[in-house]
């Protein structure tokens, strides 16, 4: 479970990015953060794994196997042990470009490598098979040797989702997984995301809410840095309205949300 | 413009370089090619080893300044180390650049005393200047969505660089690398006549003995090892842009 408790960020003129946010999540549960543009969602996922520092809050993990952790009070090396069982899936997909999907897999446990094995590449034979494993799982084992910055936004997205699920990690974060794909790639990366919120929390952000609405247990909404909704992900016009600051609605034809639009 | 042409002539005045003592030097120097040619072929056999030594020289140093720029590249560039050291490792690199070679190669040979090891450390302490500088300023424009991705998995300093970073700056790091061999090249013939071994010891050993016709040997070796380095140089680096690697 992860617990964020009173999260607050100000720019150095007094401007409040994040103003007390506050939630749970627990294994289970898939939770997508929405709001407009500006409003502190990525800034929110960024503190979860301490890429970025809160001025005051906590944002607390706690584990069946071990002692409850504030990512905010803890020094750089255990945040790197901490990080190890953090999957991130990025909108920009944080791939290397010039390495192939296998070896961008297997860096998702640089964190727990020696240092020494990783300055000669050293990933054992078994490791290699478990990060096959893992883009088998995304579909994308038969471009396993292909370099990443020869793939189209939807096949990196799946080999950055593979490199989470390498990490055998105990909370999953998703900052804009699918912006930057188009309609039919986006509803695939949800499907493989969902299934894994069984097995760990799993928390992202979207801009799209009938996406959310399909795939997540439940959605925060983040608006001018405060949290204004915690609930049932499925949303009235008029929650929209209130999050996003103008009417719209959602909708459904057949199998196929499509983008929300102004009236 | 006029100001520039001014400047000119009267600097051109006080150091003596006139036009009229530059077309007396065009002649005194085509005479003086005259009377070096023709080369003594003879000679050419015993000057290959020499040649090889020079591009051995040339080689190894290359080699071992780009690893050493490579760190000191690393420590200053300012996404990577902190501003202290940032700044103190631009100054170092600043002044080693304005330190020529030749300077550092008589400091080495006072310790170390004539011969190959010298040349090696001196062309190798003379690439930090070049190679650190250019380096640097690549690793400051990488994307920095690479170092987060290591970071956000967990990886430490020495991880976020080998993986983050080195892929990212290596078709440069080559490149550059590449040209800095060239230079390399001539450098080592040069410091060969004040110490270090080589073809350029062995023309200026044929200067000194008023051997004319050997040191045109030598002259043409040169020539031919400078002219064929800088097109090897230029095939790899053509390799290294379309390809993105060596092989």
């Amino acid at each position: 479970m992860i617990e964020v408790k009173n999260l607050t960020k100000s720019l150095p003129n007094g401007r409040k990015l994040l103003d007390g946010i506050s939630f749970k999540v627990k294994k289970g549960e898939f939770v997508g953060i929405l709001g407009p543009s500006g409003a502190g969602k990525t800034l929110t996922l960024r503190c979860l794994n301490g890429l970025l520092k809160p001025d005051s809050g906590s944002v607390i993990i706690k584990s069946e196997n071990s002692q409850p952790l504030d990512i905010c009070k803890i020094d750089k090396r255990e945040l790197r042990r901490v990080r190890q069982k953090i999957g991130v899936i990025f909108q920009g997909y944080h791939l290397v470009k010039r390495l192939s999907a296998l070896e961008n897999v297997m860096i998702g446990r640089l964190g727990q490598i020696s240092t020494w094995r990783s300055m000669f590449y050293g990933f054992t034979d078994a490791e290699a098979e478990e990060a096959l494993k893992a883009l088998d799982q995304v579909k994308m084992s038969q471009m396993a040797g292909m370099q990443t910055g020869s793939l189209s936004g939807g096949e990196m997205q799946r080999v950055s989702i593979a490199r989470a699920i390498f990490q055998s990690p105990t909370l999953l974060l998703a900052d804009e997984p699918i912006s930057n794909l188009d309609p039919s790639n986006a509803k695939t990366i949800m499907k493989m995301i969902k299934p894994l919120s069984e097995l760990m929390p799993v928390v992202g952000v979207f801009h799209q809410p009938e996406m959310t609405a399909k795939y997540c247990t439940r959605v925060i909404a983040i608006k001018e840095g405060k949290l204004i909704y915690d609930g049932d992900p499925k949303l009235s016009n008029k929650r929209l309205e209130e999050i996003y600051g103008e009417e719209l609605e959602l909708i459904e034809q057949q199998e196929h949300m499509i983008p929300v639009t102004a009236k | 413009m006029i100001i520039l042409l001014a400047v000119t002539e009267a600097t051109a005045i006080v150091c003596g370089a006139t036009f009229g003592k530059l077309s007396d030097g065009i002649f005194n120097g085509l005479a003086f090619l005259g009377n070096m040619y023709p080369p003594d072929w003879s000679a050419f056999p015993e000057m290959l080893e020499p040649a090889l030594q020079s591009i051995i020289i040339a080689f190894l140093g290359t080699v071992f300044g780009t690893i050493i720029s490579v760190v000191f590249a690393l420590l200053a560039a300012n996404n990577l180390a902190n501003p202290w050291v940032r700044n103190i490792t631009r100054v170092f690199i600043a002044i080693e650049r304005s330190i020529p070679e030749i300077i550092i190669l008589i400091l080495l040979v006072a310790a170390f005393g004539l011969g190959a090891m010298p040349g090696v450390v001196a062309l190798s302490i003379g690439c930090i200047g070049m190679l650190g500088k250019l380096l640097a300023d690549i690793i400051e424009e990488i994307d920095p969505l690479m170092i987060e991705a290591i970071e956000s998995v967990g990886g430490n300093k020495i991880q976020v660089i080998i993986f983050g970073v080195l892929p990212q700056i290596m078709p440069n790091l080559i490149s550059y690398a590449l040209f800095r061999f060239e230079i390399n090249i001539r450098l080592s013939v040069l410091l060969g006549a004040v110490g270090a071994g080589g073809v350029g010891y062995e023309l200026e050993y044929s200067f000194g003995m008023l051997q004319y016709h050997r040191a045109f040997t030598a002259v043409i070796i040169i020539i031919a090892m400078v002219f064929g380095t800088e097109r090897l140089s230029y095939f790899l680096r053509k390799k290294v842009k379309t390809e993105g690697a060596l092989t």
